[in-house]
This record gives C-alpha cells, sequence and structure tokens, in this order.
C-alpha cells in the first residue's frame, strides 16, 4: 500500500524524530511511504484562533498537495481531526482520505502487532481529540498492548484535557497550568518512565511541566514506541 | 476583567479549588451512571436537539400558538424586547396587586434581567426560595453554577451565613440542620406570599403547558400557593407538543443533577379553576435572543435546556468555577451564550476560554458543538479587532510562510536560528512576552538542527517526492483570500431594538425573528429511534417501580385489593398520623381506621398545615424512573394537598404502572388537553445544595410513602 506522510509542520520543525519513526514502522509493515515536500500546514492553528478564511485557504493548499493520494496518515490527532472535518464539507478537490496513525494500522493495514520490542514501563495519554473528535477508540492502546517487552500503566483521569488547547496555552496560561499540574501528578502516580500520545503538542505541554520539575520521566510519540 | 485575570483570582483559591474539584467531580459520576444505564441515550440526544430545532426554525408561529392556547387558558401573554421591559412588567404586576413581597423560584432568566433589582428599585422584595439561591441571596453573594448556585461554598461558610443572617447562633454544620433552617424560615413565607414568580424550564406551544424542574418544593410552593403567579421564560424556551416533553422528561434531569428523575417537575396550564393561582401572567423576554438566532451557527446555543453537565466536564470550569466568567451563564455554554447575547462588546476573552477539548459537546443533550461555536466566535472577535494587535500580525505572519514551501522552509530555519540565544541544553527556559506564559510553568524543547523534510531529503532525496505541482500562489495575497468562508454574522447588539407598548414590543420581536430566520432554515425531521415501548412483563414492570421508587427512599408497600385498608392503616399507624387531609372523592375502602381524615372544601395553606399529611391516589406511576404523576383527577384533589403537609400518602394501583416516561406522557396527553395540572413526584423532597449531600425533605412532604394497590 503507498501511503502520503502528512507529518504536520509542528513535528516537522520541533518533532522530526516522530515523522522517521512513522517511515521506519510503515515500511515495517510493507507500505510504500511518500513524503510530498510542498505540504505544510492543515490550518489547524488559524481555525482555532478564529481565522477560518485562512484556514480553509489552507486546507484547500493541503488537498491540493495530497491530490490523488491513496490514503494519507498524520501522526498527530488533533490535526488528522481538523483535517476530516474541513475536508468533510469541501468536494473540490476530491478529498484524500485522512487517517491517524493508529486508524491506519489496525482499520487499513488490518495489524495490532507491529512486532515492536519497548521493554519501559509506559503510561498512555489519549487525548482529547483522539478520543473525542476522531473517535480512535482504543485502537493506540491495543497497538501498544501487543508490544513485547512494555509494562503498560493505566492513567488516572486519562480523558482529562492537559490543558494544551494551542493558543489557550498562552492566552489562558496559568488555567492551562493549573490543567497540566494535574496531569502531571496522574503520571507521576503511575510510576511511569514514558508519557506516550499520539499528539505531539499534547506531549510538549504535558513534557513542558515534566521537563520544568525535573521528574526525569520521558514523553514519546506513539509512532516512536511503536517504531522501536 | 478579562476572563484570564479573573481566572487567576480564582485559582489562587485553594478552599474554591477544592470545593470545586469534590462538587464537580461528584455530579460527573452521578451523571455518568444514570446516562449509562439507558440503552438509548444517543438516540434520545439526537431527538432532543432534532425537537428543539423544530420549533426554533419556526419561533415565531410557535410562539403565536403559545400565546394563543395560554390566553385561551385564562392566562395574560406579554412580549419583552429586554430586561428593563420584562421587569416593569412584573412590577406592574406586583403594583396591580398591592404586594410587597414575592416568592420566587430559581430561575436564570430572572437573574439575567436582574428582576430582583429591579423589584427592589419599585419596593417590592424578591424572596429566594431555592435554598442554594437563598444562600446567595443571604450573602449578597453571585452564582458560580447553573445548578448548584452555591456551589463554592462549603458547609462551614454557609454554617456561619445563617447563624448571622437568620439569627441562629447555635447553628450546626450539618446538611439536614442548615436545610431545616431554611424550611422554616421560608415556611411562613410561602403560607402567605400572594404573589410567586418563576422561570420556565419548558413551554409547549400546542397546549399553553408550561413546566419548572425542581427538588426542593419551593418551585411547587411558589406556582401552586399564591393566588397570583408571573413566569418569565426566554423564547428558546418553546417546544412545539406535549409529546416533546418525552424527550426532556429523560434528558434533563439525568444530564443535570444526574437523577433519573428530580423530585418535583409541575406542569400548568393558564388558570385552574379552583387549583393554584387564579391569575397567570407569561413573560416572552427577547433580550438578545433573536440576535443570536440569526446567527447560522451560533444560533445552536438556544438549544441549550440549562442543565450544567457542560460545566462539570470542563477542565477549565471545575478549575475556576463560576465567577470568573463574569456572567449568569458561566462554564463552556456560558463562554458562547454571553458574548452572543450581549452582542460580543461584553465577553469578548469568553471564547478563548476552552482548550477545545470538546467533553462539553460529548455530554450536552442536545448536540450543541460548543467547541464550533467557540471556534466561530473567536472569528467574530478576529473579525471586529483592528489590523495592528500584535497577534492579527503575528497569525498574517504566519499564514504567509504556510503559504509555500520556499517561506514555510525560510520560517524553519529562522524558528531554529531564533530559539538558539534562547536555548540551554535542548530546553528553553524562558521566552519573552507574549509567550511567556508558557514558560513560566514549562520548559518548550529547543528546535532540532534538522527538520523532518532535511532528513527525507538527505536520506530519498528530493526525487522520491511525488510529481508535484507547486501550489504556490493558489492562496491569495497578503491578508489571504477574504471571500472564502465568508458567512454574514450580525451582530445581536446592531439589530434594532423597539422600547414601547406591548403590541410593539410584540410586533418587534416577532419581526426581528422573522430577519434572523431569512436564510430559511430547513425544516426538521425528528429522529425517534429511543424506547418508546416496554418490553418488560407487568410483574416486572410492577417490580421495578417499587425498586427505583424506593431507591429515592420513598417507602413502598404492595397490598392486595382486600389488604389494602390495612396496609394503609399500618403506614398511618407507624408514620403517627392522627389527621390527614384527603380529596372528596376518596374511596371509601382507602379509608384508614383510627384515622380522622379531612375532606379539601378548599382549605388554607394554614389549615393544610396544621394536619399530618394527605391521602391521595394518582394518575400513573412510572417504573423506570420511580416517579408517581398526579393530575388532579380521580382521587387526587388539588395540588396544595400533596404539598403542604409534611407526610404524603399514596396509593398507586398496580395497572396504572407504565414502564417507560414515553408511554406515561402518551397516557397523559388527555389531561393536558384538558389544561389540568400535572405533578411529577419523585421521591420526597430533597436538596443537594450543600456540598452535593442529599437531604431528603426541604418544602414539600419529607415523607412519602407508596402502596401499590395489586
Amino acid at each position: 500500500m503507498r501511503v502520503s506522510l502528512f507529518v504536520t509542520c509542528f513535528n516537522d520543525t520541533l518533532f522530526p524524530q516522530t515523522g522517521r519513526a512513522v517511515v521506519r514502522l510503515l515500511e515495517r509493515l510493507g507500505c510504500e511511504v511518500d513524503f510530498p515536500l510542498e505540504q505544510t500546514c492543515c490550518g489547524q492553528m488559524h481555525m482555532n484562533s478564529g481565522y477560518a478564511r485562512e484556514a480553509t485557504a489552507l486546507v484547500r493548499r493541503f488537498a491540493r498537495v495530497f491530490e490523488g493520494a491513496e490514503a494519507v496518515v498524520c501522526p498527530s490527532a488533533s490535526c488528522a481531526g481538523m483535517l476530516r472535518h474541513q475536508l468533510g464539507t469541501d468536494a473540490d478537490p476530491p478529498t484524500p482520505p485522512v487517517y491517524e496513525l493508529s486508524e491506519l494500522i489496525v482499520d487499513r493495514l488490518g495489524v495490532e502487532d507491529v512486532g515492536a520490542y519497548f521493554p519501559h514501563r509506559v503510561t498512555f495519554h489519549p487525548t482529547c481529540h483522539s478520543l473525542r473528535e476522531l473517535g480512535v477508540g482504543d485502537r493506540p492502546l491495543r497497538l501498544l498492548e501487543a508490544v513485547r517487552g512494555i509494562e503498560l500503566v493505566q492513567l488516572p483521569q486519562a480523558d482529562e484535557c492537559c490543558g494544551f488547547g494551542g493558543t489557550f496555552a498562552v492566552k489562558n496560561a496559568e488555567v492551562s497550568s493549573a490543567m497540566v499540574a494535574d496531569k502531571v501528578r496522574a503520571v507521576l502516580d503511575t510510576g511511569a518512565e514514558v508519557v506516550c500520545a499520539a499528539d505531539n503538542s499534547c506531549l510538549m505541554q504535558i513534557g513542558g511541566a515534566l521537563s520544568r520539575q525535573r521528574t526525569g520521566v520521558r514523553t514519546l510519540h506513539l509512532a516512536e514506541v511503536l517504531a522501536s | 476583567m478579562s476572563f484570564p485575570d479573573a481566572a487567576s483570582v480564582a485559582l489562587r483559591d485553594s478552599q474554591l479549588r477544592r470545593n470545586l474539584a469534590k462538587a464537580t467531580g461528584t455530579i460527573r459520576a452521578k451523571r455518568a451512571s444514570v446516562v449509562g444505564e439507558l440503552p438509548d441515550w444517543q438516540e434520545l440526544r439526537s431527538a432532543g436537539r432534532a425537537l428543539k430545532d423544530r420549533s426554533l426554525v419556526d419561533l415565531d408561529a410557535q410562539l403565536e400558538l403559545l400565546e394563543e392556547r395560554v390566553s385561551a387558558a385564562g392566562g395574560q401573554v406579554h412580549w419583552a424586547n429586554e430586561a428593563d421591559e420584562a421587569c416593569s412588567i412584573v412590577a406592574g404586576v406586583a403594583r396591580a396587586h398591592g404586594v410587597d413581597e414575592v416568592v420566587k423560584v430559581k430561575s436564570i432568566a430572572t437573574d439575567e434581567i436582574k428582576l430582583n433589582e429591579a423589584l427592589a428599585a419599585a419596593g417590592v422584595q424578591a424572596v429566594e426560595t431555592d435554598l442554594a439561591e437563598l444562600i446567595i441571596q443571604l450573602g449578597d453573594d453571585v452564582q458560580s453554577h447553573i445548578l448548584v448556585p452555591a456551589i463554592h461554598k462549603n458547609r462551614a461558610e454557609i454554617r456561619d451565613l445563617f447563624a448571622r443572617s437568620l439569627d441562629l447562633p447555635d447553628l450546626s454544620d450539618e446538611p439536614e440542620a442548615l436545610a431545616e433552617a431554611a424550611r422554616v424560615h421560608l415556611r411562613r413565607k410561602f403560607l402567605s406570599a400572594r404573589m410567586g414568580v418563576s422561570g420556565a424550564n419548558f413551554a409547549v406551544a400546542e397546549t399553553g403547558t408550561v413546566c419548572v424542574f425542581e427538588s426542593e418544593g419551593n418551585g411547587r410552593m411558589c406556582t401552586t400557593l399564591p393566588e397570583v403567579l408571573v413566569t418569565v421564560m426566554g423564547v428558546e424556551k418553546l417546544v412545539r407538543s406535549w409529546q416533546d416533553m418525552e424527550v426532556f422528561l429523560q434528558l434533563l434531569p439525568r444530564s443535570s443533577t444526574g437523577e433519573r428523575m428530580n423530585p418535583y417537575t409541575s406542569f400548568w396550564t393558564g388558570v385552574r379553576p379552583g387549583d393554584g393561582p387564579q391569575e397567570f401572567h407569561l413573560v416572552l423576554l427577547d433580550n438578545g435572543r433573536t440576535g443570536v438566532l440569526a446567527d447560522q451557527v451560533g444560533r445552536q446555543a438556544l438549544r441549550c435546556i440549562r442543565c450544567s453537565a457542560c460545566l462539570n466536564v470542563c477542565p477549565v470550569y471545575s478549575r475556576v468555577g463560576g465567577h470568573a466568567y463574569e456572567s449568569v451563564y458561566p462554564g463552556p455554554i456560558g463562554a458562547i451564550l454571553t458574548p452572543q447575547l450581549h452582542g460580543m462588546s461584553e465577553g469578548r476573552s469568553l471564547p478563548y476560554a476552552s482548550s477545545l477539548c470538546g467533553a462539553c459537546y460529548e455530554v450536552c443533550p442536545v448536540e450543541i458543538d460548543i467547541p464550533r461555536v467557540l471556534v466561530h466566535l473567536r472569528g467574530r472577535v478576529v473579525d471586529t479587532e483592528p489590523a495592528w494587535k500584535p497577534e492579527k500580525a503575528a497569525m498574517r505572519a504566519m499564514y504567509r510562510a504556510f503559504a509555500s514551501r520556499r517561506s514555510f522552509e525560510r520560517a524553519q530555519r529562522a524558528a531554529r536560528l531564533g530559539s538558539r540565544p534562547l536555548a540551554r541544553r535542548g530546553r528553553i527556559p524562558r521566552l519573552p512576552w507574549p509567550l511567556s506564559g508558557w514558560t513560566e510553568t514549562r520548559d518548550l524543547p529547543e528546535p532540532p538542527a534538522e527538520t523532518f523534510r532535511d532528513w527525507w531529503r538527505r536520506e530519498r532525496g528530493e526525487g522520491r517526492a511525488r510529481d508535484e505541482k507547486p501550489v504556490d500562489g493558489e492562496i491569495g495575497g497578503k491578508r489571504g483570500p477574504r471571500d472564502l468562508g465568508a458567512a454574514a454574522t450580525p451582530d445581536a447588539a446592531a439589530a434594532p431594538r423597539a422600547t414601547s407598548q406591548n403590541g410593539d414590543a410584540r410586533r418587534a420581536m416577532l419581526g426581528r425573528i422573522r430577519q434572523a430566520l431569512a436564510d430559511r432554515p430547513a425544516p426538521v425531521e425528528v429522529p425517534r429511534e429511543y424506547r418508546r415501548r416496554s418490553e418488560r412483563s407487568r410483574p416486572e414492570i410492577v417490580d421495578l417501580f417499587a425498586e427505583r421508587a424506593g431507591e429515592y427512599r420513598a417507602t413502598v408497600r404492595r397490598a392486595a385489593p382486600q389488604e389494602l385498608r390495612q396496609a394503609l392503616t399500618e403506614l398511618c399507624r407507624h408514620r403517627g398520623a392522627r389527621r390527614l387531609t384527603v380529596p372528596a372523592d376518596l374511596p371509601p375502602q382507602w379509608r384508614p381506621d383510627g384515622v380522622e381524615l379531612v375532606p379539601d372544601t378548599g382549605l388554607l395553606p394554614n389549615d393544610l398545615d396544621t394536619l399530618d399529611g394527605a391521602l391521595t391516589g394518582c394518575a400513573l406511576a412510572i417504573a423506570e424512573t420511580g416517579t408517581i404523576v398526579l393530575d388532579g383527577g380521580f382521587a387526587q384533589g388539588r395540588r396544595a394537598l400533596t404539598l403542604v403537609p409534611d407526610y404524603h400518602l399514596c396509593v398507586v394501583s398496580e395497572d396504572s404502572i407504565a414502564d417507560l416516561v414515553p408511554e406515561a406522557v402518551e397516557r397523559l396527553e388527555a389531561a393536558v388537553a384538558e389544561g389540568r395540572p400535572l405533578t411529577f413526584i419523585s421521591g420526597p423532597s430533597a436538596t443537594s445544595d450543600i456540598e452535593l449531600n442529599r437531604v431528603e425533605g426541604v418544602h414539600g412532604p419529607r415523607t412519602l410513602h407508596v402502596v401499590i394497590a395489586g
């Protein structure tokens, strides 16, 4: 299967290791991966900040860049959610099918055991957009459960927001900090070495607080655990 | 104050944060449990959404129908363009009756229009009778939650307040004692009140029926005992038909208090001769609602049934509480209602008071897509903001960066270079304003030397990329294509407002509604895929009713026909009830031995208050919710009978028990069409206003005994 990677502007610039892990993982599962270099941003930041016209233009740009793609994979649940909703209402040009990583692996490739080995204590933060916008359900957990050597521990109040929310984290910095403080406490309660999620924006928020508090707990994108 | 500043104050109050976390956590768990037990919750939500939409797209005609039906049933309908008009209508009624005190049921619409202050200015004191509202009123405080307005107060704080203002220095801080203090204080007011004021949860256009959902019995007191009743309702409270209530009677209590059914729901249609207020006024309030209706995305906020489920699940609300929203509508729903109602001039920071996590949308019983409306309103803020604002400039710059591959790669290089001086060992610990808020509590990762695309090119070369046509230049100039997705979003404040006599208000409101619906939204189909016919056997239904009524701490007994009298006698003896009021048509075989029965011949509230209880039948019962319903029919009498005395003994005939709410609503249709008032009773009166501890018995009967007659 030929898969086009939409790595997202955020991962491209700040978390390139996630993109590399997606490529390694999908090629290991027999996919042919391509990366259209024309890609930039899905428009989520503009959309969520109230700049709908700019966002719509960026969505159209995305659709043109990925026109004719068999499947687009996106290692960010919030960008995938944004695209699925905005593309859904715009049929010109024809919309390429966009999958969040776990959706592509479980639903399109029909795989749950990706052959990974990760001998660490891991807790999983499901992220709001994975759960409530995309409805990925337990797909990421099923993938993680099949990883050899992993010790998965349940995160308390897992479905509660980490407090990132894009510009919310800056505009309402104090509320956002109060939210991530509770998330960090929940993470530390699990005794995990690694917090895993399917979105690096949430992980930047949780990881930023974990780092500031010198907790020694690492954050890793789902793709990086699965590609190990 | 902007939301971030107000939130900052709230976040520093650790007592408030503890109270809030406990309270919101408790209601969330209760809601999840009663919603989880319904197999058709999602179908009910879809129906609820459609039913509200159906009346909104046809609001002008439906309001006219409501007016006609209420008038035909002996009520008087008033139209109010805005707050001041509504207040002067209520004050005018008070003046006409020469009253200087009115009893009030908790109503957000009346808080919105600041009715209490307006009445005080007219020399009329409004007495809040809901326990939480009383706490707010006595403490000269502000509500912080739609359902539990005093959620920010704990029992010790409430004790101190009551001890001071009700002159009860020895009061304990047990919730039971606090509720008892309120009961005693308010009972005097209820028994002598001549005028009641309420809001409305719903109004049914086709029958002219208005209703109030409540727990404590203060709503029944205010809408039943006074001679005159004034109800103020926002125009969006309308539903079309009585049948619609089969959905909302399930959605609202479960979403709101997390109960299968709230203790009391009262329905009334105009004036009922000999039962309840003999004068009824209904005030239809606009106050910005037609402006909301005109916004094609924002109008879904008018579906809101004020359940407050979105508050309790919101990670922002549950940390900062209601005061930070500086509106009678707090939480996520407030963040989309307040700016819309007040024309975007107020509450401009509210649409940003959300991380867009979507928890509110997930629980909303009428499927209001709050995140979508928040984003839409952010757009309305942006549209009215000057171009020089730093954020606008930044967003333009980012947009330009994303508009082509070349500019994007240039921006990536700039980000890397720009962050280098700020980074310490791979982390950025401090950023300049306006990004400094991030680094107060969080590090930022330093952008790595090699971007993903650099790696791809190094590993795979440019050639592996698909044949690409450059797409640059397809996006418009510097400011972006302004024509894309542009939708007219009229501002409520800009809409013309008439402030004149009532006929003019009526014309003006209907005119604005028609103008708001100029886009001619399509008629709405209502999906009714929820359960409407029971699949349980008769014995299962009776068992379920007994179990569920019992869970509300109603005492339930079963009796075969020949044992009925014996059962009633035993229950009265056990209770110590010696004098009971009964409806005039009580069947002779229901007369317990050794009890003096006082037939209701128009007893006054003070007379009823001296009796030990009331013995009645009921119209039907509902198994799934453990509810009994009285409709003033056979062996039931007036509403006051089962309200004022402290004990209610009710005979439920086994074959009158319906399993599901829709089955009961169907059977009650004839009674509603005849204009008979209905009272839904689920257990004894109760309050959860003190730290969400349930206390049985506030204003209604504190003990309910049910005998199921086989």
